[in-house]
């Protein structure tokens, strides 16, 4: 059933804790599961019918109960960039900074158990140096691992249809995946400087978006970035969106000057990209630290630009499209999940509130349930807040 | 540039020094010294000449994304630790091309030093001194070119491509003061003169007139600056060809990577064989207080790149047992990462290399803690680094210059040399 | 009278300052007397010799530069050399500070150490309002504790008034105008407590921030259009806090950041009244000037700044303006006046303060009183050869400004005099004919952006192979013509050469040697090439 996503007053339904590392990727599941990934290569399921669990004693951030995970899909060695579940929900695919993605069947048995710190410690524990406490956890291994990258994989995303995977590395590699099969369909690199920053598929998994950008090697040697879709069946571009936006934009440029015509709209990168569900438009969210990030909403066809919609202190982390289109979702680094009206470019609702002194914290990155009872978003002080919306 | 901690905004007491005359006056030319007297050492020194290539890193690369890994630990970060071609020693991935090199390096892991941010920090690992009010140290690259330097030399003696560091000449005085080239390492604009060069000889000796008539009843540092400095820029003209490089890039950007401070690196050891002493080559923006990761991986590969391409060249053409090449920053970066990704300051426990000019290759000096939070074994201090540094270019450290009437070593008052880095 | 006492009073409290106190002060002495009296007795204490008075040249164009910021022109100097009035130095110093010159000089120097070279913050290079502004503060010779209250009060927009215009720099960046404010107007430097506690000094993190605080609500509003140029008004929200979270490499995912509080450096905190509980936050509209707030932190800091009570500022600007005309700060560098840096003549510099406020910050009687010492008219022959003499035993050299290059440049050359007879309507840039980028880039910026120093060399590149030879005019009523076509001997013309570019009659030695070179070939290129010689020399380079 549709919901308005926009006039919701979503409230803030669970903090799930994961201590350690910092979580970095969250993704919705079948049957009100949730699974979120962080930067040492962990990936925790829960259940948002599971019990709540009593808050951590003492603490100031925890106003919403947590629960005990239900599975732990261990495999990965180095951080999870980003997690994607199929249209059922019943399959999640992972990119990792160990060069991997792996497919997990959420239906397959747990194959043994671990122990986990998922509870913050508490402050006094903390002082008087009692060890972090751990929670035993089912644990579950990978379907299958797709190899294929041979650098960090820092881009993931699934096809609406569910049959196309592609995925980016920071070689510059792109590939396409037969989601099913885990064969490669095609492959392509971007500018052979570039990393993948963020790629996105249109429902039928016929055209991909690419954003590539690097670090630059020294203040005046300042490689360019792209952003460009491709035809993602045959690997051949298809549109510059960055030519289209500045005629006088030179990939092979890498001079300081250069990199003025396209830096001020790439700032520190397109992080994450995301189709509307009728495949007409792309939103680009720019990454920032400097500024605010914002995310660029371009027309398909021609590649122009429509309008930028909403605003994060510090740039942006993740954007996704609410179901019916006329909504997006965003993170970013000023501690806030923001919903956008489309169609003018107006925040329609802020959940979080900047946290910190002069740099705020992260949400990394944020999901919605297919159903929108649920949005969630990927917090660095290790937790996945859960807001619950009225839909039904 | 950072936004937490822009470089232009920590200035040094140096800096300050500046600020306050740029404010006053509009613009102040040098920072011209008092005079030095130190004869007897320097035509010993000279008769075996020495160079040194000082490769900086600005704004201060992470030793824990380069050549002291922590993997496992929550300090270890997001990269990996791979094999070199001296077994047991590990480096960062990023640096593939200089595990193969580790041989020929001998890379410090307990640096300790003195300044935390950026405008001490670039002070004290450009002269072994923390800024002072009173004393007007030399960097390093001054010291070399004056005990390895050529007088009269139609290339200026100490050359800094795209690089850090205002402490110049120092109290050495103007002789030594350093020209500082773009990030291309070209020429500046206007370096080349448009008249007859017999117009310009006869003009030039009426200048020459002119400028002995004011400094006669003048001991004026300033003038005497500004005549040297016109002197230089005269005898640029004859030197112009040591920076057209160009075409040899071309054949030599697989080596170096195609890069800007490759193409630097290059530079450094053309002006080697053109026989200066000493050429400094910046790298920038090494200050991670957010995104460590992402800048690491941007900035340490064509750097590393460029490294092994310059240590590779350098040896080929029997540069290396004669030019020390010298790897820092101003300061390292702390072990724990901030919420920001970032890692800030830290000098309690970094990292250094040197190699070449008798440094003894393969060696690993000194240890950082489990989380590289301290040193564990063998500290070195910025003194102990520049003492080690001279000696490795045959110049004692001891050696005494005069800052006015203060006798002041060339490195600091009890610092020791790391002999078992030395051949 | 009064005024006098305070002297008294702080020397006799000062035992050790032998020789600080050996005449008897008059109702009658000024304060050029004090300097001197102090001045002195530091020699005699350090044993120094001190250079001997600048002759008559040596003090025109030192005072001319000072005062003016150009060097005199042929007709000045003659004039003045000719002079036989004993009191002509010190009318010479009334008639410059009354000269428009003056005005645009000193509007110069504030206007470069209130923005730099290069100023952070949209549109701050477009600040001719407030240049103006400034200018006319001196213009008028408006007491400084006014003009830079009004800099930090920030009241109209930057068009119509001007002084918005300094924190449009520091938009949403109050860590950085507490940085600026400290150091230019209090004479001290915050910016390593801004990240962490200093060791050495008595201000800590919670310190700068405290000062942050004042200015942590302003916002840069839009409020209109002027042509093309868009007016800046200086908002200040009614609440909002700055918040700490400890050095910034502690800040650990999850921390909330204290809000802190104003309170002035090492001072008061200030008490704030509450807010209304029906307050809501103020949102500021584009094109209506910014409503004021209930209770102003920043009208706050104004009068702390600029008021009695606070320590630093009377100080700050006494050793400031000090600087300026003697090199050297006696607390040197003049920004950084910690307690850890002491001064040099610490008495001296308590009086000068005092005389300064007492004076209602006066800055016209100020100079005045600095300029018609012996101190400051000390030669610059002879001495130990420093730029800046710790004991002001000599005068300092001190490299002309890019604005005082191009305009003495165009003065000597002549290129003025002959623009004017032209009765064309000259091109407006103040570097003519000289290209400004250039002229800012070699001279205007000794350092780049980082506190870098860009090069000696680089200048003399520009010297020798730029277009440095367009301002060498040789269009009537240009010293080049004037040589070429005067009917005088030959030894004359090397006097008015030297008389027009460096403000002196030449040598013996000169007239032999340049009566030679110019008779060598054709005059035209002979004279022109002398002439380059001297406008390139270090002689013309420095005010010395």
């Amino acid at each position: 059933m549709a919901v308005d996503l926009g006039k919701q007053k979503p409230k803030l339904h669970r903090q799930l804790a994961m201590a350690g590392p910092w979580p970095m990727a969250v993704a919705f599941l079948a049957d009100g599961k949730l699974a979120a990934g962080d930067q040492d290569g962990r990936i925790l399921i829960w259940d948002m019918a599971a019990a709540p669990s009593s808050p951590v004693a003492g603490s100031k951030s925890q106003s919403a109960p947590s629960s005990t995970p239900i599975r732990m899909l261990v495999g990965h060695t180095n951080g999870v960039s980003r997690l994607c579940a199929s249209p059922d929900g019943r399959r999640l695919y992972s990119a990792s900074l160990d060069h991997s993605i792996r497919v997990w069947n959420l239906d397959s048995a747990t194959t043994g158990e671990a122990e986990t710190i998922v509870e913050p410690q508490s402050e006094q524990d903390k002082k008087a140096k009692k060890p972090e406490p751990t929670v035993k956890v089912p644990t579950q291994e990978a379907e299958k691992v797709l190899a294929g990258h041979g650098d960090w994989v820092s881009a993931l995303a699934l096809s609406a249809d569910g049959k196309r995977l592609i995925s980016g590395d920071y070689g510059a590699r792109v590939i396409v995946w037969d989601a099913a099969t885990g064969a490669e369909v095609v492959r392509w690199s971007g500018l052979p400087w570039n990393w993948i920053f963020a790629v996105a598929l249109t429902s039928d998994g016929g055209t991909a978006l690419v954003s590539e950008s690097r670090y630059k090697r020294d203040d005046f040697d300042v490689p360019a970035a792209a952003v460009r879709l491709w035809d993602a069946t045959t690997g051949k571009e298809k549109l510059d969106l960055l030519k289209v936006q500045f005629p006088k934009y030179d990939p092979q440029a890498a001079s300081y000057e250069a990199s003025q015509t396209w830096r001020k709209y790439v700032s520190h990168g397109i992080i994450a990209a995301a189709f509307s569900p009728d495949d007409k438009t792309v939103a680009l969210a720019v990454a920032g630290e400097n500024d605010k990030g914002t995310a660029h909403l371009h027309d398909v066809a021609t590649g122009k630009l429509l309008r930028d919609l909403g605003s994060h202190q510090y740039g942006m982390t993740d954007v996704a499209f609410s179901a019916d289109g006329r909504y997006v979702l965003t993170t970013g680094r000023d501690t806030c999940l923001r919903v956008t009206n489309v169609a003018d470019g107006k925040e329609a609702l802020q959940l979080g509130a900047p946290r910190g002194g002069q740099f705020k914290d992260w949400f990394s990155a944020c999901a919605r349930s297919a159903d929108e009872r649920y949005l969630a978003a990927a917090d660095i002080a290790g937790w996945v807040q859960v807001w619950a919306t009225d839909a039904k | 540039m950072h936004p937490q901690c822009p470089t232009h905004e920590h200035l040094s007491r140096r800096a300050m020094i500046k600020g306050t005359l740029a404010t006053a006056s509009g613009g102040l030319v040098m920072n011209w010294g008092g005079l030095t007297s130190a004869a007897g050492p320097v035509e010993e020194v000279k008769k075996r000449k020495k160079h040194c290539i000082l490769l900086w890193m600005n704004g201060g690369a992470s030793q824990f994304e380069t050549f002291d890994m922590k993997p496992g630990r929550s300090t270890g970060g997001l990269f990996r630790p791979i094999s070199t071609n001296v077994a047991g020693t590990q480096v960062c991935e990023l640096m593939p091309k200089m595990a193969q090199k580790m041989d020929r390096i001998a890379v410090i892991r307990s640096m300790r030093t003195s300044e935390i941010d950026h405008p001490g920090g670039i002070y004290l690992m450009h002269t072994g001194y923390r800024p002072s009010a009173t004393v007007r140290f030399p960097e390093v690259g001054a010291i070399v070119a004056k005990y390895h330097g050529t007088e009269q030399s139609d290339l200026p003696n100490f050359i800094k491509v795209s690089t850090q560091g205002d402490a110049g000449a120092g109290f050495l005085g103007p002789t030594y003061q350093p020209f500082g080239i773009g990030h291309r390492g070209d020429l500046p604009q206007f370096s080349t003169s448009q008249i007859k060069s017999d117009v310009e000889l006869r003009r030039h000796n009426l200048r020459s007139f002119v400028e002995s008539e004011f400094t006669r009843e003048r001991a004026n540092d300033p003038a005497r600056m500004h005549r040297e400095a016109y002197e230089s820029a005269r005898r640029l003209q004859g030197a112009q060809q040591a920076f057209k490089i160009d075409a040899e890039w071309e054949k030599h950007r697989e080596l170096y990577g195609d890069s800007a401070f490759g193409r630097r690196c290059m530079l450094a050891r053309r002006l080697v064989e053109s026989g200066v002493p000493f050429i400094e080559v910046g790298q920038s923006s090494y200050d991670s207080h957010a995104d460590n990761f992402s800048w690491h991986k941007g900035l340490v590969p064509p750097m590393e790149h460029a490294w092994a391409g310059l240590l590779t060249d350098l040896e080929q053409r029997g540069l290396l047992d004669d030019t020390l090449v010298v790897w820092t920053g101003e300061i390292g970066r702390t072990p724990r990462i901030n919420n920001r990704a970032g890692r800030d300051h830290y000098v309690r426990n970094w990292s250094t290399a040197l190699a070449g000019c008798g440094v003894k290759g393969g060696l690993v000096y000194g240890e950082s803690d489990a989380d590289g939070f301290d040193v564990k074994r063998d500290p070195v201090t910025e003194g102990d680094f520049f003492a080690t540094i001279y000696q490795a270019l045959g110049v004692d450290p001891t050696i005494e210059n005069m800052a006015g009437s203060r006798p002041v070593p060339l490195a600091p008052f009890g610092a020791k040399v790391v002999e078992s880095l030395l051949g | 009278m009064k005024r006098y006492e305070t002297i008294l009073r702080v020397c006799a409290t000062t035992a050790i300052f032998v020789g600080s106190f050996n005449a008897e002060a008059t109702a009658a002495e000024g304060l050029r007397d004090v300097i001197d009296r102090e001045v002195e007795a530091a020699w005699q204490r350090e044993k120094i010799t001190p250079s001997p008075p600048a002759d008559d040249a040596e003090f025109l164009r030192r005072v001319y530069l000072d005062l003016a910021g150009a060097v005199p022109d042929y007709d000045e100097t003659v004039a003045f050399l000719a002079d036989k009035d004993p009191a002509k130095r010190a009318k010479l110093i009334d008639r410059l500070l009354d000269d428009p010159r003056y005005a645009q000089h000193q509007a110069d120097v504030w206007d470069l150490l209130l923005f730099t070279r290069s100023p952070p913050g949209y549109d701050t290079d477009k600040r001719e309002h407030f240049q103006t502004w400034l200018r006319k503060q001196f213009a008028e010779n408006v007491p400084y504790d006014q003009w830079a209250g009004a800099i930090l009060r920030a009241d109209g927009n930057t068009v119509d008034d001007g002084p918005p215009m300094f924190y449009v720099q520091y938009k949403s960046k109050p860590e950085d105008a507490t940085e600026a404010i400290t150091q230019i107007f209090l004479g001290v430097q915050l910016q390593c407590a801004r990240c962490h506690d200093h060791p050495y000094e008595p201000w800590k993190q919670v310190d700068f921030y405290g000062m942050a605080a004042f200015v942590s609500r302003l916002d840069v509003v839009t409020v209109g259009k002027a042509g093309q140029m868009n007016k800046y008004a200086i908002g200040e929200r009614p609440s909002g806090d700055i918040l700490f979270t400890g050095p910034a490499k502690d800040q650990q995912p999850g921390m909330k950041g204290e809000p802190i509080g104003p309170k002035f450096l090492l001072g008061d905190a200030v008490k704030e009244p509450p807010l209304p509980k029906d307050f809501k936050e103020v949102k500021f509209t584009p094109n209506q000037p910014p409503p004021a707030p209930p209770f102003s932190r920043k009208n706050e800091l104004v009068t702390w700044v600029t008021g009695d009570s606070n320590p630093y500022f009377a100080r700050a600007a006494a050793n400031r303006v000090w600087a300026q005309y003697l090199g050297r700060g006696i607390v040197h560098p003049i920004d950084n006046m910690s307690p850890s840096n002491k001064p040099t003549h610490p008495e001296l510099l308590d009086v000068l303060a005092r005389e300064l406020a007492g004076h209602d910050y006066d800055l016209k009687w100020y100079i005045r009183e600095l300029v018609n010492s012996r101190t400051y008219q000390r030669s610059s022959r002879g001495g130990s050869g420093a730029e800046l003499p710790q004991w002001f035993e000599s005068a300092r050299t001190r490299p002309l400004s890019a604005e005082e290059l191009a305009e003495s440049w165009r003065t000597v050359t002549g290129y003025a005099a002959a623009e004017k007879l032209s009765g064309k309507k000259p091109e407006t840039s103040r570097f003519r004919p000289l290209e400004g980028g250039y002229v800012l880039r070699f001279f205007g910026k000794p350092y780049n952006g980082v506190g870098d120093f860009q090069g000696g060399l680089h200048e003399h590149l520009y010297l020798n192979n730029g277009p440095l030879g367009t301002v060498i005019s040789s269009a009537k009523g240009s010293l080049q013509d004037a040589l070429l076509t005067g009917s005088e001997s030959s030894d004359a013309k090397v006097d008015r050469l030297y008389l027009s570019l460096l403000n002196r009659p030449a040598t013996e030695s000169e007239r032999e040697k340049i009566a030679a070179y110019v008779a060598g070939g054709k005059p035209d290129e002979r004279w022109r090439e002398a002439i380059w010689a001297i406008i390139t020399s270090s002689e013309f380079r420095f005010n010395h």
